[in-house]
This record gives C-alpha cells, sequence and structure tokens, in this order.
C-alpha cells in the first residue's frame, strides 16, 4: 500500500487509492503487432525535433486520457531537457502561448484536430498554420507522430495499462 | 491551399503491417470490415469509406448490414452479439477524448467496464487483443487520410 508523507502534519497518512491491473496485457497476445508498432514509432519520428515529439505526445495523450502515455512521455519530455514550466502549461497551452515558439504552437493546434477526429475533420486554418511552419516533409513526419501517438494511447486506455512504473531510457 | 500527399514510405509500410497483423489475428475478415468501417464514419474519413466498402463487398458483407451501420445499436438482429460487442467496443476506442458522443451513454471519454467487459466474452484474450489493434490501426488511416484531406476514389481492388 502506497501511503503519501504530509511534512506540515504529524496527523495520520492517508493511503492512496490502490494500484489497478491491466485489463488485458495487449503485447503478450499480439507481439508481432507489438513489433509494428515500434517500428511505426521509429519512422515517424524521423526527422522531427525530439522535444517538439515528446510535447506532441503528451498533449494527445491528455486529451486521450492515457495515464501510463502521460507518465512515460511527461517522463521522456523531462529526459530530453523540457522544463516542467511547458510541460504543467500543455493542457493549457492555448493561453500559455509565451511559453512556446510560433512552431511549437503551430503543432499543437495540429496535435489537437488531428486527435479531435470524431468532433469533425482538421479545419483549413489548422492545416495551414501548421504548413507556414513545417516544411513538407517535415509536415508529414509530425502528421505521423501525432497518429502514433494516437495509436499508443488507445492501446493504452483500452487494456489500461497501469502509470507510474516508467522510466526514460527503459525500452531504448 | 491544396494538401500535401507525402507520407513516408517506412510509415505507411508499417501502417500496413500493424494493419495486416491485427485482421490475421482477428481472423474474421468480413467483422474486421465493420468495424473499420465504423471507425471511418466516426472519424469521417471519406477515403477510407470508399475503400471499405469496396473491400467489405468482395467479402460478402451484405449491403443491409453496410447501410445500417451508422444506427446498428437500433438495427435489432441485422447484426449477431458478437458483431455488436465488437462495435461497441470500436465506438468507445475511437471515441477516447469524450466531447458530444452519447454512443455509449457515458458520454465518451475512456472505454467504459460494461463495453470492455462485452467484448472480452466474445473474443479470447489474443483475438481480442487483435481486434483493439485493428480498431488502433483503422484509427491511425484515419488520422493520416483525413489530416492531407485524400480525396476517395483512389483505392482500387
Amino acid at each position: 500500500m502506497t501511503t503519501h508523507a504530509d511534512p506540515t502534519t504529524t496527523e495520520e497518512q492517508v493511503p492512496y487509492a490502490p494500484e489497478h491491473t491491466p485489463r488485458l496485457n495487449w503485447s503478450a497476445h499480439a507481439p508481432e503487432v507489438l513489433k509494428a508498432m515500434l517500428r511505426l514509432d521509429a519512422a515517424a519520428r524521423k526527422g522531427l525535433d525530439p522535444k517538439l515529439v515528446e510535447l506532441v505526445k503528451v498533449r494527445a495523450s491528455q486529451i486521450n486520457h492515457c495515464a501510463l502515455c502521460v507518465d512515460m512521455h511527461s517522463k521522456d519530455a523531462l529526459a530530453a531537457g523540457e522544463s516542467v514550466e511547458r510541460i504543467i502549461q500543455l493542457s493549457a497551452w492555448e493561453e500559455s502561448a509565451h511559453f512556446y515558439t510560433e512552431k511549437e504552437l503551430a503543432a499543437l493546434a495540429l496535435t489537437e484536430s488531428v486527435t479531435v477526429l470524431t468532433e469533425g475533420f482538421v479545419p483549413d486554418a489548422v492545416y495551414e498554420r501548421a504548413a507556414a511552419h513545417f516544411e513538407e516533409a517535415e509536415l508529414a513526419q509530425l502528421i505521423a507522430a501525432i497518429t502514433v501517438i494516437n495509436a499508443w494511447n488507445r492501446f493504452g486506455v483500452t487494456c489500461r495499462l497501469v502509470p507510474g512504473h516508467y522510466r526514460p531510457g527503459q525500452h531504448a | 491551399m491544396s494538401r500535401t500527399n507525402l507520407l513516408d514510405r517506412e510509415v505507411g509500410r508499417a501502417m500496413s503491417t500493424l494493419s495486416a497483423a491485427a485482421k490475421q489475428g482477428l481472423g474474421d475478415p468480413a467483422l474486421a470490415e465493420l468495424v473499420v468501417i465504423r471507425a471511418s464514419q466516426l472519424n469521417h474519413c471519406a477515403f477510407c469509406l470508399d475503400m471499405h466498402l469496396t473491400i467489405a463487398r468482395e467479402h460478402g458483407v451484405s449491403e443491409k448490414q453496410l447501410g445500417l451501420l451508422s444506427a446498428w445499436e437500433e438495427a435489432g438482429d441485422v447484426y449477431d452479439e458478437r458483431e455488436r460487442a465488437a462495435l461497441a467496443l470500436t465506438e468507445a476506442v475511437t471515441l477516447l477524448t469524450g466531447g458530444t458522443s452519447q454512443a455509449f451513454g457515458s458520454g465518451g471519454g475512456f472505454v467504459p467496464d460494461a463495453v470492455y467487459e462485452r467484448a472480452a466474452r466474445h473474443f479470447d484474450a489474443p483475438r481480442l487483443a487483435h481486434l483493439v489493434a485493428l480498431i488502433t490501426a483503422i484509427n491511425s488511416w484515419n488520422r493520416v487520410m483525413v489530416a492531407r484531406r485524400i480525396p476517395p476514389g483512389g483505392y482500387t481492388p
């Protein structure tokens, strides 16, 4: 059982809720699918700034409510040299534009629209904003990277994978 | 402004491998097409709908099953219980962001226990893992096609 210490009081520590177990160990049942996903992930990162990739991955994972992915990519972002402030502000990035470059903001806007397809399409304004900051091949990779984190999010959420145990570099 | 039609060759190959592995592991090509078409409806992917309507007909999926798919929950015995469990899972896994969907009562977001457990009753663990992979794979194709606004009609069997 996990307990959390409160340095300001001597009152009895209140335990956190118990950790859940995953619904399904999908990669054990579909190892060839995991292999394809890892190959896809590596291919989609090519040509993109690693710190930008992590910002995109954290934001998509927030929108899709993937706990494991938020844990992993927040830690990967920090390990890549990202600041705590920029990671914290990601869920409100439109209201904290001065934390990010115009190019990063364009990438975050594209991330949201490509992630929330069920609400309708990718608006011209969002696409054109991204196209103004990314040359064509880089833009195609950005679309691929957004797609791939959406895929990981789906495995993570559906199988209810457990956050909190990731250490940066463990899959390297 | 026209959109790019670029897709990195290795990205495309890996996505094709992912889709093929998922379909192979599910082992039910007609059901796979119902799942893929329903996800493409939810994600508004014109290219994907055009392509998979063609493939579904090749696999013998009936016009009635194709035509009623966006109202499958109200379509009675047009779909059997296994198909309905797979379609419910497809909607939940596709609508992770929540929002305005009423598709499965929770208003979207997450994959509800009832939806997951219903699927787990009809699919053993390996098939369920591949069904999740298939839903994920078509969601991926939907994203790369819609983002680049690839027009329908480009698919030829």
